[in-house]
């Protein structure tokens, strides 16, 4: 093979994306430069490995996660965010714990229909009407919880028999949750990069006029991205029920951010059409590991939501160099 | 500059007058001049050695081609731009006008064609708006007065001075613009294409008020495409072009042929491919199409292999008919037959469906997806035909971007990069590479394809556009660039304030003809 | 109906008597709605939830959005509860002096950065949060002066408190800036068209760091307000009020959109929230169905602001009429 030949092979395995302006390179440094101080300061701390709050971590980090994953379809498709993830969270919880008598396939099936749809549902008018995503969400999460507290009457649900335990083994050693985040994150992933929809998804968020110019329907695209993210909101609302064996209103309370903070930490861009679920992912384990560290050092946990906070401010502020003008 | 420009001034009708000899009116001063500007953006130069002078009381309109650097002067002179060299006199004395805020102490003041205005503040607040003599609590009655009595000045009385602007009619809204101008004491006023989307009534009103501004004994910079306008309203007219003042004339001594003479000077042909040889069957035919407010009855008839331009100023409805007919206009009506098929309006999908694909000169905003790569961007229009079950046959996507890349000329190497990374001029050949090639390829709908493109890359796309015509696609572009209508229709259809004026085939049509329907049609009649 | 609902200064009100209307109907004449108590009450609410309302609301008159006022709120709290023990006054002025200069700090950032609101104000948000869970220990800490919390609850007038005066007061001076001086008309401008604001003149990049100061400002108040009367405080309170603030901004006119909206109709759109809640509590609903009135107000509100309603509209009536009248026409093909 020629020199010339091999470079292109090299430039071929490689096909890294290094942005051409110069504002993105700079980003791109910033970024690399932090993930690598972190996995020093991960590999000069004794025990992080061995550490017990390791692994209770990565459980709340699943469930999070997951979300994050979900939240990740609707900043992609330029709608920030949504504040009624955690309420669909805690009432796919209940659906699943109701229906459990009727058994697990049928309740699975139930509480991934009513997030998909309760979900979905403010997608269609996103994405049909173009009513403000930020309200609209608002107004789901009070409806949600309102509507759920009066249903149960404020109780939880607990059901009788032990149908869901089949959700809390492990998969080939690796906890349940855990394992359904990542193949949640994964299967996110492939439908992003190999799907239409995920394409359509990519569009839509960085452009609505040119989608629709271009001919795609812009509205259901928002749609499917509504629908994915109740679809993973569901799977961290069933594996959480049956972590505690109850559905619960307060299950999901404050996710919305965490999952926002994960996106965000992972550096998809606020303003969508760009990120990916994978990014998601990292900015979840990102945030855990800081979590980890903070406390194997010494601090409580309180320093640790300040920290995350001060992680996620500074990761928006970053995002000015990502938009050239 | 006086021999050289003379001698260059020796077109039929023209009465050359040395910049700054002539005077309105028996004061002898100039309010405000330049000096031997040049200014140049990279290689290409803007303005070349541009001297004029604008009197007390005057009207003065600037006539040019786009292009031709009456923007740049403007800016120049409002304080955004610096020349390279060349000075600005205020008042006969050099002045350095660095930020807009200085031209306006000096007294210039500017109308944009996009005004600064807040939609949700009165009429009086819009008029005191930013203004440093407005005290803490702004409702003076002072103020109140000085601003009606402004309006009514203006002739504008029947305005409102508590309106919310979002209530009143465009051209009611410049002159509010205008009102704010003149309560900061602006002795010149530059208007920028003013009357480009007012009604005619409007258009009358504008001009009342401006010659109440002159009758203060302030000045006006009139700057248009519009010649009926020039000879209505202006004492003299300066003419650019390419960068170059042509002439300053006073009108009462300059025929309209000679004027528009001075401004299209010698039409550049090589820059045009030739003309399809085969014309096919009929691809588009519309009828009867309306849009509330902008275009009334519109019709057309545009074969395979055929480019047709619809002509018109902004605002004439010529880019709101291409936008209707790419189905982004939600009220539009009338019947639209493709490939012998009825289409039904209103929906961009549909209508890309039946093989109609829209490529917009506004590229930031409804043409490329500018965060994706160059390789997205090319197949975003083709996910259906190469996708299985949902999801993308990646590699023939690869292919196609490929050789989609190389059809319209954009380097291969680049299909990773940004959109946004590239140039103006290959990001429209991005939004072309994405209509073409599709299962039922059409029509492809283009509104001032080449807007803020260079020259070289214009010619490029025109060729690019030429070849689609060979391989049989129908092409209808709306465009306000004479130069392009000309060199690339093959039937040109003339649009004046939303109503068709002319149809010319290929053969009959002449810069001259374009330039009087689309600016002032009832000469064309005579 | 539509029109009368479109018309943003008198929604608010509009609401506020078919509430009042339709919870007297369902009060039957029983006489348990129209007391000083649920008076009391609403204006209690209002305490809490108006400076919240108005500086979210002031955010968005301006066309920006301001998440952090929900971790202003607890952090302020938690700073007037901690340094207020001995001067209750000198608590408040320091949280407020926190709230101004965190809403400077985010103004600058977005001014300077040329961010959007909503991501900065996510940061502040978290970073508020937990500045609040660090300076309280991660506990509920309580504020030893009972008598001050008695004092800013104490009824006066039957329905006013010094806490409802406080925010009425707040709500005034709002008033008379955004409708009578200069400044406030320069925050209509900044908000109605960025852009033609500044090349008018209106220094807008300094507008946008004063009113998300304001907004900080306002929400400390509350805070610090609102712990006293507890007489406690603690880290966790995020989204608790931001919700039911942005729902009255938005009833009470303000457009998201910007420009649009006055503090007096937020004003309304608060009382609208306050009485449904008060007034739902009295005739003996759950509180539940609060949660679900003010949903489905809020979503009411945004579908009818939404920017594509109209062509859906005008798209689904052509759909409607070709369905059913297609065969009394002639045919278009002939």
């Amino acid at each position: 093979m020629t020199d010339q030949g091999l470079a292109i092979a090299w430039r071929g395995a490689w096909r890294l994306p290094l942005p051409s302006s110069r504002r993105g390179q700079i980003l791109v440094a910033i970024r690399g430069a932090a993930l690598l101080t972190l996995l020093v300061i991960v590999a000069t701390t004794p025990g992080f490995f061995t550490a017990v709050s390791l692994f209770s971590l990565l459980n709340t980090t699943s469930f999070i996660g997951c979300v994050a994953v979900g939240m990740t379809f609707i900043t992609l498709s330029g709608n920030i965010m949504s504040f009624a993830l955690s309420a669909t969270l805690s009432t796919s919880g209940m659906v699943f714990m109701a229906a459990l008598p009727l058994g697990l396939p049928a309740a699975l099936l139930a509480a991934f229909a009513y997030g998909a749809a309760l979900t979905g549902f403010q997608g269609a008018v996103i994405g049909y009407f173009r009513a403000n995503p930020i309200i609209v969400s608002m107004a789901a999460l009070a409806l949600i919880t309102g509507g759920a507290t009066l249903i149960t009457q404020g109780h939880g649900i607990y059901p009788e028999g032990n149908a869901a335990a089949a959700l809390k083994g492990r998969v080939l050693g690796v906890p349940m949750p855990l394992a359904a985040f990542i193949v949640t994150a994964v299967a996110a992933q492939i439908v992003l990069s190999f799907t239409r929809f995920g394409r359509q998804l990519y569009m839509v968020g960085s452009n609505w006029r040119a989608a629709l110019a271009a001919g795609l329907e812009p509205a259901r695209v928002v749609l499917g991205a509504y629908a994915a993210a109740g679809l993973c909101t569901a799977l961290a609302g069933i594996l959480m029920a049956a972590r505690y064996s109850s559905g619960d209103l307060e299950i999901g309370l404050g996710f919305d951010y965490s999952a926002i903070s994960a996106v965000l930490v992972g550096g998809t861009a606020i303003s969508g059409g760009e990120g990916s679920a994978i990014r998601s992912l990292i900015g979840a384990f990102i945030i855990a590991v800081c979590q980890v560290l903070l406390l194997l050092h010494g601090f409580s946990t309180q320093i640790q939501y300040l920290a995350i906070g001060l992680i996620v401010l500074f990761v928006i502020m970053l995002q000015t160099l990502a938009d050239t003008e | 500059m006086t021999a050289d420009n003379s001698a260059r001034l020796a077109e039929p009708g023209a009465a050359p007058v040395e910049p700054g000899a002539l005077r309105t009116d028996g004061a002898g001063a100039s309010i405000v001049g330049v000096r031997q500007i040049y200014k140049s953006f990279g290689p290409i130069a803007a303005l070349k050695d541009i001297s004029l002078d604008i009197g007390p009381g005057e009207i003065r309109g600037i006539c040019g081609e786009n292009g031709a650097g009456k923007s740049t002067l403007v800016k120049i002179l409002t304080g955004v731009y610096r020349p390279d060299h060349g000075t600005v006199l205020i008042n006969g004395v050099p002045a350095s006008l660095t930020t807009p805020r200085q031209a306006q102490e000096h007294g210039l003041a500017i109308v944009a064609q996009e005004l600064s205005l807040c939609p949700d503040l009165s009429v009086e607040d819009n008029i005191w708006l930013g203004s440093l003599r407005v005290p803490f609590l702004h409702k003076r009655p002072h103020l109140r007065r000085r601003a009606a009595e402004t309006l009514a000045l203006l002739g504008a009385s029947h305005i409102r001075l508590e309106a919310p602007v979002a209530t009143l009619a465009m051209g009611e809204r410049q002159l509010v613009e205008i009102a704010r101008l003149m309560t900061r004491d602006a002795r010149v006023l530059i208007l920028d294409e003013p009357t480009a989307t007012l009604t005619d009534v409007e258009i009358e009103r504008i001009f009342s008020a401006l010659v109440a501004v002159k009758r203060e004994g302030r000045s006006v910079l009139y700057i248009t495409h519009r010649l009926a306008e020039v000879y209505e309203i202006c004492d003299q007219v300066t003419v650019l072009r390419n960068g170059e003042l042509v002439a300053t004339s006073p009108l009462n001594k300059l025929s309209r042929a000679a004027l528009i003479e001075q401004m299209l000077g010698r039409p550049s042909g090589e820059m045009y491919p030739e003309e399809t040889r085969a014309r096919g069957a009929p691809a588009l035919v519309v009828e009867g199409l309306s849009l509330p407010g902008s275009v009334d009855n519109f019709a057309m008839n545009v074969c395979r292999g055929e480019i047709l331009c619809i002509a018109g100023q902004i605002g004439s409805g010529a880019a709101e008919i291409v936008a209707a007919l790419a189905g982004l206009v939600h009220d539009a009506s009338g019947r639209v037959t493709v490939n012998g098929r009825q289409l039904k309006l209103g929906s961009p999908t549909r209508a890309a469906r039946r093989g109609i694909m829209f490529v917009s000169g506004d590229r930031a905003a409804e043409g490329v997806f500018r965060r994706l790569s160059v390789l997205q961007n090319l197949v975003a229009t083709r996910l259906r035909e190469y996708s299985i079950l949902g999801f993308l046959r990646n590699r023939a996507l690869g292919a196609v971007a490929g050789r989609l890349a190389k059809r319209v000329g954009v380097d291969r190497r680049r299909l990773r990069a940004r959109a946004e990374d590239l140039s103006g001029g290959n990001q429209q050949k991005l939004a072309f590479g994405r209509s073409i090639e599709r299962r039922n390829a059409g029509v492809l709908l283009m509104n001032e394809p080449t807007r803020g493109i260079d020259v070289g890359a214009r010619a490029e796309i025109y060729r690019l556009m030429r070849s689609f015509c060979e391989d049989g696609y129908a092409l209808v572009m709306a465009s306000s660039d004479l130069e392009e209508i000309v060199g690339l229709g093959d039937v040109v259809i003339t649009l004046y304030r939303g109503r068709t004026v002319g149809l010319y085939r290929r053969s009959e049509v002449s810069m001259h003809r374009i330039v009087a329907d689309i600016t002032h049609p009832a000469a064309a009649a005579t | 109906m539509r029109a009368l609902f479109a018309n943003r200064s008198v929604r608010p009100f509009l609401l506020l008597v078919i509430i009042t209307l339709v919870l007297g109907a369902l009060d039957r004449g029983q006489g348990r709605l129209f007391t000083t108590g649920t008076a009391y009450s609403v204006l209690q609410q209002f305490a809490t939830v108006g400076p919240i309302a108005l500086g979210l609301g002031l955010s968005m008159i301006i066309r920006e959005f301001d998440l952090s006022v929900g971790g202003m709120l607890s952090l302020s709290g938690c700073i007037a509860v901690l340094t207020g023990a001995d001067y209750p006054v000198l608590g408040v002025a320091l949280a407020v002096l926190c709230g101004l200069a965190w809403g400077l700090f985010q103004g600058g950032i977005m001014v300077w950065l040329r961010l959007g609101s909503i991501g900065v104000t996510l940061g502040g948000l978290l970073t508020l949060g937990g500045l609040a869970y660090v300076v309280t220990g991660n506990l509920s800490i309580s504020y030893p002066r009972m008598d001050v919390a008695m004092a800013v609850n104490h009824p006066l007038l039957g329905v006013l408190s010094l806490r409802s005066l406080v925010a009425l007061a707040a709500f005034l001076i709002a008033a008379f800036f955004m409708a009578r001086t200069r400044v406030g008309r320069d925050v209509y401008a900044t908000g109605s068209d960025r852009r033609a604001a500044m090349v008018a003149g209106v220094r807008t990049s300094v507008i946008l760091p004063a009113i998300f100061a304001c907004s900080g400002m306002l929400a400390a108040l509350a805070g610090a307000l609102l712990s006293y009367s507890l007489a406690a405080a603690s880290g966790v309170a995020l989204t608790d009020a931001l919700v039911p603030a942005t729902a009255s901004a938005i009833i009470g006119g303000v457009s998201l959109t910007g420009g649009k909206g006055t503090p007096i109709g937020i004003i309304g759109g608060v009382l609208v929230l306050g009485l449904l809640n008060a007034g739902l509590n009295a005739i003996g609903t759950p509180p539940a169905v609060q949660d679900v009135v003010t949903g489905g107000v809020l979503f009411m509100v945004a579908v009818a602001d939404a920017v594509d309603l109209d062509p859906r509209l005008l798209a689904m009536r052509r759909t409607w009429v070709e369905l059913f009248y297609r065969r009394r026409e002639p045919s278009p093909a002939e």
